[in-house]
């Protein structure tokens, strides 16, 4: 068995160091550190409960920490606000994506090109916003063709599946040209179809510089997306390993499945 | 009659513009705004303390409009810490406490009294032309306003608060400053509300402590939840239906003989009656929002 160091060795773009979230009395992320580097593409694993999605929250701004630190490009950002954190190149989407009614999915994924409430130019209609405006809209009809929604690009946003809600997310969290793009589960729900084509786009992005961090159950996802996994369990990070390495690592064995796990994990292997 | 006609349309203009400024707030940001009318309050003190001290009408407006919008600003600061429910709570506060304020400083707002012998600003025109000038005047400013808040309600502006409206979270995941929006928000409907004050100031030639009650909040909530929230359109029809409900019982009075108090009672029912059969029919409203077509 082999493992990957927490470490990088290419420069960090995200360090996470002795990083603690507690809700009351339950202790979800526990003395945490990791690195990512530039141009990776990480799957962060772990069983449900394991702390995935609140430390997605936490690096994004969405949950406070309670201690710890979160640097992103040699800069502190553990302490910022959800805003102040997209603003820097980090876009994230949700595990369980909520979109909106009255809002079409164009209008949504046009709302994602600028973070500038825009309230002066949008009175005085600049021909500088139309330009925006035209460019926007540009781009998010290129980004919904890329993942398959042109079709409903006229639809309410709410009204999508489920699994075209988190594609939609996807395109929503593409449109701000994010370097660090984090993804909560993005092929839950996912036909497998599309899910060969967000494997697909998230390797073009990566080869375009984009550094992705993917939370995922799927481990055929995994192995052909990621470069590196990192496995949490109860809070601790238990393992930094290839995906291939995966099945036969001991700690993430008896994440998943409890005692006896090396037997077990050689029986899943057999059977895979 | 005729004067009963300019009187009602031009007070359901004033009123619309007030509406308009609460729809920037409620119907676009989502916020539970119940102490709306303090905005028009200060329009109308303003224009009322400023014009008794000899200053012209445009400065006792803008004056009002820039009081508006510093206390929008307090406001949404204010509410930061506070859930949208408990916020709203905190804007009825907010408003009694400036009624009271306004009924207790006789030195500066003519205590319960209130300001009177404000100038009507086209007095000196013989009837009817004075009151119909003035009505021109308030539905120029109302379509000015409406075509205004129509392109922040459908640009880029717009799109932000509606998504903060249904989606905060998703609002925030796509880097929007939720609190900078809110600000945006209560401050432009402020300032839109605080015209409509001066306005009202003007052609009632008098300001008291009244013009800010509750009721007039609600009101005003009245006339967004049956026309349409979020649409500029269902939102002046609201006010006009509201007014004609308003207008249509002093008639029905003289005809069906009963007495003031009982037309008085009428006037809130039929309102009440209408609000019900909107919430039961038409729960987004007679024209409810509809989602923006983009080319």
């Amino acid at each position: 068995m082999t493992s990957l160091p927490l470490s990088t060795p290419t420069p960090a773009l995200l360090e996470v160091s002795s990083l603690a979230k507690a809700f009351g009395g339950n202790r979800v992320l526990q003395d945490v550190s990791f690195s990512i580097g530039a141009g990776e593409i990480v799957g962060l694993l772990g069983p449900n409960g394991s702390g995935k999605s609140t430390l997605l929250n936490t690096i994004s701004g969405f949950e406070a920490i309670d201690s710890g630190s979160v640097r992103y490009r040699q800069q502190e950002i553990g302490r910022l606000s959800a805003h102040r954190i997209v603003a820097r190149g980090v876009a994230r989407t949700f595990q369980l994506p909520s979109m909106p009614e009255k809002m079409s999915v164009i209008e949504l994924a046009m709302a994602a090109a600028t973070s500038h409430h825009g309230f002066w130019e949008t009175l005085a209609a600049r021909s500088g916003v139309r330009a925006a405006e035209a460019a926007a809209r540009e781009k998010a009809t290129r980004l919904l063709h890329e993942l398959l929604l042109t079709h409903v690009r006229d639809l309410p946003a709410a009204a999508l599946s489920g699994g075209q809600k988190k594609l939609l997310g996807i395109v929503c969290a593409l449109m701000g040209d994010p370097q660090l793009l984090m993804l909560d589960e993005p092929t839950a729900g996912v036909h497998p179809n599309l899910r060969n084509d967000i494997v697909q786009a998230l390797r073009r992005l990566n080869a375009q510089g984009m550094t992705i961090v993917i939370v995922e159950h799927d481990m055929h996802f995994i192995r052909e997306v990621c470069s590196r996994c990192i496995v949490l369990d109860r809070g601790h990070i238990v393992a930094s390993c290839a995906p291939q390495e995966l099945s036969s690592n001991e700690r993430v064995l008896q994440a998943y499945l409890g005692g006896g796990a090396q037997e077990q994990g050689n029986a899943m292997e057999a059977a895979q | 009659m005729f004067d009963f006609l300019i009187f009602s349309l031009t007070i359901a203009g004033i009123y619309a513009i007030m509406a308009l400024g609460l729809n920037l707030q409620a119907g676009y940001a989502g916020l539970l705004n119940f102490g709306h009318i303090a905005f028009a309050g200060i329009g109308a003190y303003a224009t009322g303390i400023l014009t008794a001290a000899g200053y012209p009408a445009l400065v006792g407006a803008c004056v009002g409009v820039l009081v508006a919008v510093v206390l929008g600003w307090c406001i949404a600061r204010l509410g930061r810490q506070l859930g949208a429910d408990y916020w709203g709570i905190a804007t009825l506060a907010i408003a009694e406490i400036l009624r009271t304020v306004a009924t207790n400083e006789d030195w500066l707002t003519g205590g319960a009294q209130g300001i009177s012998a404000i100038a009507f600003p086209l007095g000196n025109l013989p009837r009817p032309w004075g009151a119909l000038g003035f009505l021109a005047l308030v539905l120029a400013l109302l379509w000015v306003l409406a075509l205004a808040s129509q392109r922040l309600g459908d640009g880029r502006f717009g799109r932000a608060l509606r998504l903060m409206r249904e989606e905060p979270k998703l609002a925030a995941c796509m880097g929007y400053d939720l609190r900078a929006l809110k600000s945006r928000a209560i401050m432009a409907g402020a300032a839109t509300t605080a015209i409509a004050g001066s306005l009202y100031a003007h052609y009632m030639s008098f300001v008291g402590p009244d013009y800010m009650l509750a009721s007039e909040t609600f009101m005003l909530w009245t006339m967004l939840m049956i026309g349409g929230m979020g649409n500029t359109v269902g939102v002046i029809t609201g006010v006009l239906l509201v007014q004609a409900a308003y207008c249509l019982v002093p008639f029905a009075k003289d005809s069906l003989h009963f007495g003031s108090d009982i037309a008085g009672a009428l006037r809130i029912g039929l309102i009440g009656l209408i609000l019900l059969l909107s919430l039961l029919w038409r729960s987004q409203g007679l024209i409810p929002e509809k989602l923006r077509k983009i080319q």
